[in-house]
């Protein structure tokens, strides 16, 4: 059984690991208790990621029932979410292997294995529960591993994931509203027979089930009326675990949407509430798509840190995947999923890059930094790669998904969203700017002078993720086939691809020539450049000042404030009400709450397993006992 | 390979024959001369029609234009800005000030002759030269560009030490400075040209 | 179309651009100049300056993406050239719609900007700010624009446009049929070439040319390649998608510098905004009139 050795080997790489820290425990020997989790979690994380390319074979065959107080979790594989199992091993690995180098022994992360393990974990979980009763268990061991995740390191980050636990806690008790509501109503928690009982639902009490499990899956995905709790926490992990966290765990709520709009209930009950005339269910989720993209994306114009920065792009990306998938036409749907994955590989790969700088300069404050593309050019390259994936300026992945989303936004006749998604585009590209102009553009400081490049173990999981960025970019129909394949197991049209691009008769998009002319055209401008005399390189005091000598003691840059104009433009929205109220009110609130919160908090280890034992026994006991 | 060099020679006069047509020209307008350049420019006398603009940067001109005297000071700027200039580079020397130093032929603070310090390519001689003046040097310069001949630039990086030595003397130490010239000259090839 | 001759397109296209685009900007030297009551320059004086640029005998640059960015900033523009299609040559069109186009267009932007954000010179900085900005600010009308016209037709291809309105003749141009449309995008299309009153990004009294300060020799003058191609590639955006195309070299031609003439007297008359009164204008004339025309579009639709 290749499925169920992805729950048990995150689950023995987490005891394993845990019985490591606790033979050779971080505050004796950092440097050995970090070599051996590391070894531990490379060989764990693998093992995993080749499960997760066999176990396809496995798909919609490998059921596994648990028995547990009488009643049976349900796992097993579907198209859906092999696809996002996948990517959760893929970048889990990747995560590791960055982390190898990237994570210093230092001691101040002892159990950041751990709950990487316990996280992954808890998403393939979700992933692969086939009830819904499984769903939810699962759904709230994940939010709490990733409560467990965010809250390492310093005083801040506790604080955030105390706020993130919030979020989580009411999007558990609304899934629970949720599943109580389908249960009451069909009396069973498989999908299967919730979906012969909805297709003969009237609209009413479809559109209550769907509002008590899609919007945890929204608050999951930090949708735009529920993303307060993002950013900080985000910003504020370590960041291979920012990476990993905006990479997938946030789309774990796309995968939810995606599941109950499409496989949940069935198509049958989806088309009674998107064909109904007053309210349309999925006009509703394009509409929260739409503020999704472009609320963050502009928010992220005004950060001055880099990691909070993208962290608001983590969010606006969300956005397009929602607008795609609930656009429900063939090329948004294929859009929206693709997106997953593309989001994935750039994002993960920008704030590898950041990590990079960070792990040299020990900042990623951006009104700090500048000029170190001379000192570090892989992670320049990095960021470089991974904002034109962003971005999505061809030849990069990222623009397939987005293609697809507009031309089916514009043909579905959503002339506006569209719109919204194009703003949104460019919001991007000007935040975008800022954070590697900041970073590695202008003026060199003088204390930067002599750091160095990261070593390779940094290195190598950045050019391999450009290559990633890149080739899937080139050649998308690698990840359309799939894509085409969840669309079919979904009962709706597949996209027609081609391996370099979308097929003739949905557009036309062939990413193969777009990047051989581009190679052409950098060819040709390579001769006349060429043609023209030789150049020689100049150090950046050299520079025009008005005939100002210019030395290291003049700081001659613009970095602070760098959209000054759009500042401008936006003052009243960033600075005054009624947003900056309704944003205080809610930030008082969540983090008067968090504080409460936090004092069931002690920050000792035991401590919190037995809360997570407790909580587990609670809700199985409630449920076993409601049998 | 004398065929080559006769190939190379035809090209470099056809080039120069175009590149005549367009000279950019940034102004060191630091003395009073510059009053008299917007109506060389402007409708009355219509500068660009020789295709002679005005430039804000030393990295895109090709023409230094210097109005008036130059204090010591700013002299340094204007060879820091002379060297941030990209070859084939023209000096002009703008009024009698950076003939002989003009009116102020003996204050202490201003320099007197600028061709010790850069190599001009040219001096409108007037206190002030009007811009009939000046379009009639202009004219003249851009011949002598057609001719492949305004080559006082090349002289900067042959004859260095006699305009560093200059400079140092001028300004009592050794001198700031982003570039270094003999190593360019090596590098861009521009001593072997000459032969 | 036979293999040799798309051979021969590939070759000669951005070199009958590149010409097209001198006579465009030696056009507008002259024709200011004799708003001016000047004489002018020559009437192929952008050719003159290009020639003198790329033979400059030394060149500096600040570093890999300096050089890296001119290429990228040519390259990227002699990319979006091949998939605009005109008439005679559309062979690339096939491969990638108006979206695609629209995405192209911004690698040379961000080439620009990162070769000019090495130069590590503020003025250049300011620059690209304020390119970027500009670029929020008429890129939205713009696309919207697109949007609605492609949705009126049910299509993003250009060539479908394109020949729908010349199928239609006269009556069925967008400029005609859709008028609103037609005039936003209008005014988008004069702050997409940077034309006064949105000449805000080389602003040379105010920033030192911006992105230009440290630009010189070859550099400058692959940047005035770029110009000189780009020119002519956003008037034929335009004239595809409003002005009905065109069905031979002739007509293309008139249509462009009917165009052009229209946005450099537009260009004449008028001062600097600032930047954010330039983003504000698109966003508050020209986005709510292409919002009208789309709207007028859906319930013509529905």
């Amino acid at each position: 059984m290749l499925t169920s050795m992805l729950l048990i080997l995150p689950l023995a790489g987490f005891l394993t690991s845990l019985a490591a820290a606790w033979i050779v425990p971080a505050s004796s020997k950092a440097r050995a208790s970090g070599a051996v989790q590391k070894i531990i979690a490379g060989i764990g994380f693998a093992a995993l990621f080749v499960f997760a390319f066999l176990a396809k074979s496995e798909i919609g065959t490998g059921y596994l029932g648990i028995p547990l107080f009488g009643l049976w979790l349900n796992f097993g594989l579907t198209q859906l979410s092999w696809y996002f199992v996948a990517m959760v091993a893929g970048i889990s690995l990747v995560t590791v292997l960055f982390s190898l180098q990237g994570l210093r022994d230092d001691g101040r992360y002892p159990f950041y294995y751990i709950w990487l393990f316990s996280k992954t974990f808890g998403m393939l979980g979700v992933l692969l529960s086939a009830d819904m009763l499984t769903f939810f268990i699962m759904w709230e061991v994940m939010s709490w591993c990733t409560y467990f995740l965010l809250q390492q390191g310093h005083e801040k980050a506790k604080r955030a994931g105390a706020g993130y636990l919030v979020y989580a806690v009411t999007a558990g008790m609304i899934l629970l509203a949720g599943l109580l509501y389908v249960y009451f109503n069909v009396g069973s928690f498989d999908f299967r027979t919730i979906q012969k009982a909805f297709s003969g639902f009237g609209a009413g009490r479809i559109i209550v089930a769907m509002l008590l499990v899609l919007v945890p899956m929204l608050i999951e995905a930090a949708a735009y009326p529920v993303h307060w709790w993002l950013p900080s926490a985000y910003a504020n992990a370590e960041t291979g675990i920012s990476a990993y966290l905006a990479a997938i765990s946030t789309r774990i709520g796309i995968y939810g949407m995606t599941m109950f709009l499409f496989a949940g209930f069935g198509l049958t009950a989806l088309n009674l509430v998107t064909a109904n005339k007053y309210v349309s269910a999925n006009e509703v989720l394009m509409i929260i798509g739409a503020f999704t993209m472009v609320v963050p994306t502009f928010t992220a114009l005004f950060q001055h840190d880099a990691k909070e920065l993208m962290t608001w792009h983590s969010i606006g990306q969300g956005g397009y995947m929602i607008v795609g998938i609930a656009s429900s036409t063939t090329l948004g749907i294929a859009g929206g999923l693709f997106h997953v994955f593309n989001h994935m590989t750039y994002v993960s790969l920008i704030l590898f890059s950041i990590a990079a700088v960070e792990y040299r300069t020990g900042t990623t404050n951006l009104n700090k930094l500048g000029g170190l593309i001379k000192k570090q050019p892989v992670a320049y390259l990095g960021l470089l790669f991974g904002i034109i994936g962003l971005a999505g300026i061809p030849p990069m992945n990222g623009f397939v998904s987005k293609w697809l989303i507009y031309r089916a936004l514009i043909l579905s006749g959503h002339p506006f969203i569209a719109l919204a998604a194009f703003i949104a585009t460019l919001g991007t590209i000007l935040s975008v700017y800022k954070l590697i102009h900041n970073m590695f553009l202008g003026q060199l400081p003088e204390r930067y002078n002599d750091i160095k490049e990261v070593g390779w173990g940094m290195r190598l999981p950045i050019i391999f993720m450009m290559a990633v960025v890149w080739l899937t970019g080139a050649f998308p129909g690698t990840v359309l086939a799939v894509v085409a394949d969840i669309q079919q197991s979904l009962g709706l049209e597949r996209v027609a691809y081609s391996v370099h691009g979308v097929a003739a008769e949905m557009g036309q998009l062939n990413m193969l020539v777009i990047n051989i002319v581009f190679i052409g055209g950098l060819f040709v401008s390579w001769l006349i450049y060429l043609a023209g005399g030789k150049r020689k390189h100049i150090g950046q005091y050299d520079n025009y000042a008005a005939g100002h000598f210019l030395d290291k003691s003049i700081p001659y840059n613009y970095n602070y404030n760098f959209y000054a104009g759009m500042e401008h433009i936006f003052e009243r929205l960033l600075h005054k009400p009624p947003v900056k109220r309704a944003e205080q009110a809610l930030a008082t609130f969540v983090s008067g709450t968090s504080e409460y919160v936090c004092r069931i908090f002690t920050g000792n280890i035991t401590t919190y397993s037995a809360y997570v034992v407790a909580a587990v026994v609670v809700i199985l006991l409630v449920l076993g006992g409601g049998r | 390979m004398a065929k080559e060099l006769t190939q190379k020679a035809a090209w470099d006069r056809v080039l120069a024959k175009l590149k005549k047509n367009s000279l950019w020209m940034l102004h060191y307008c630091t003395g009073c001369g510059a009053i008299e350049l917007p109506p060389t420019m402007t409708a009355r006398y219509d500068m660009e029609r020789f295709g002679i603009m005005p430039m804000v940067t030393p990295r895109q001109a090709d023409i230094l234009l210097i109005t008036g005297y130059l204090s010591v000071k700013t002299l340094k700027r204007v060879i820091l800005v002379y060297e941030q200039m990209q070859a084939p580079k023209y000096v002009v020397g703008f009024g009698s000030c950076t003939i002989n130093g003009g009116m102020y032929w003996d204050s202490y603070s201003t320099i007197k002759s600028l061709d010790q310090y850069l190599p001009v390519e040219m001096y409108l001689a007037g206190c002030m030269p009007r811009p009939e003046a000046i379009i009639k040097g202009f004219s003249w310069l851009i011949d002598r560009v057609g001719k492949g001949e305004a080559n006082s630039w090349r002289d900067y990086y042959e004859n260095y030490e006699f305009y560093r030595k200059n400079q140092e003397e001028l300004f009592g130490g050794p001198i700031q400075s982003y570039q270094d010239i003999p190593a360019d000259a090596q590098k861009f090839g521009i001593l072997e040209a000459r032969q | 179309m036979s293999v040799l001759s798309i051979v021969v397109w590939i070759i000669a296209y951005p070199l009958i651009i590149f010409c097209i685009g001198v006579l465009l900007g030696g056009y507008e030297r002259k024709f200011s100049a004799r708003v001016e009551r000047r004489i002018g320059p020559s009437w192929i004086q952008p050719f003159y300056d290009v020639i003198k640029l790329m033979s400059k005998k030394t060149n500096v640059s600040h570093g890999y993406m300096h050089d890296v960015a001119i290429l990228m900033l040519l390259g990227g523009t002699m990319l979006t050239l091949y998939f605009v299609p005109v008439p005679g040559f559309s062979y690339f069109s096939q491969f990638g719609d108006f979206l695609v186009i629209s995405y192209l267009l911004l690698i040379p932007s961000l080439g620009m900007a990162l070769g000019v954000g090495e130069t590590a010179n503020p003025n250049g900085s300011i620059g690209i700010s304020r390119a970027l900005q500009m670029l929020a600010g008429y890129e939205v009308p713009f696309i919207l624009t697109f949007i609605g016209v492609a949705m009126k037709e049910q299509t993003t291809s250009m060539l479908d446009i394109i020949r729908v309105q010349q199928a239609g003749g006269f009556w069925a141009w967008g400029l005609i049929a859709h008028p609103l449309l037609g005039v936003a995008a209008l005014i988008a299309l004069q702050g997409m070439l940077n034309e006064k009153p949105f000449e805000v990004i080389v602003a040379p009294h105010e920033i030192a040319t911006g992105p230009m300060t440290e630009m010189g020799g070859k550099y400058l003058g692959i940047m005035f390649i770029q110009h000189l191609i780009a020119v002519p590639l956003e008037l034929t955006l335009y004239i595809n998608l409003f002005l009905g195309g065109a069905s031979n070299w002739l007509e293309y031609l008139v249509k462009l510098f009917v165009l052009w003439t229209a946005l450099i007297s537009v260009n004449m008359v008028f001062g600097r905004f600032r930047v954010d009164s330039a983003v504000k204008f698109m966003w508050k004339i020209s986005l709510p009139l292409a919002a009208l025309g789309v709207i007028g579009i859906m319930l013509n639709i529905a």
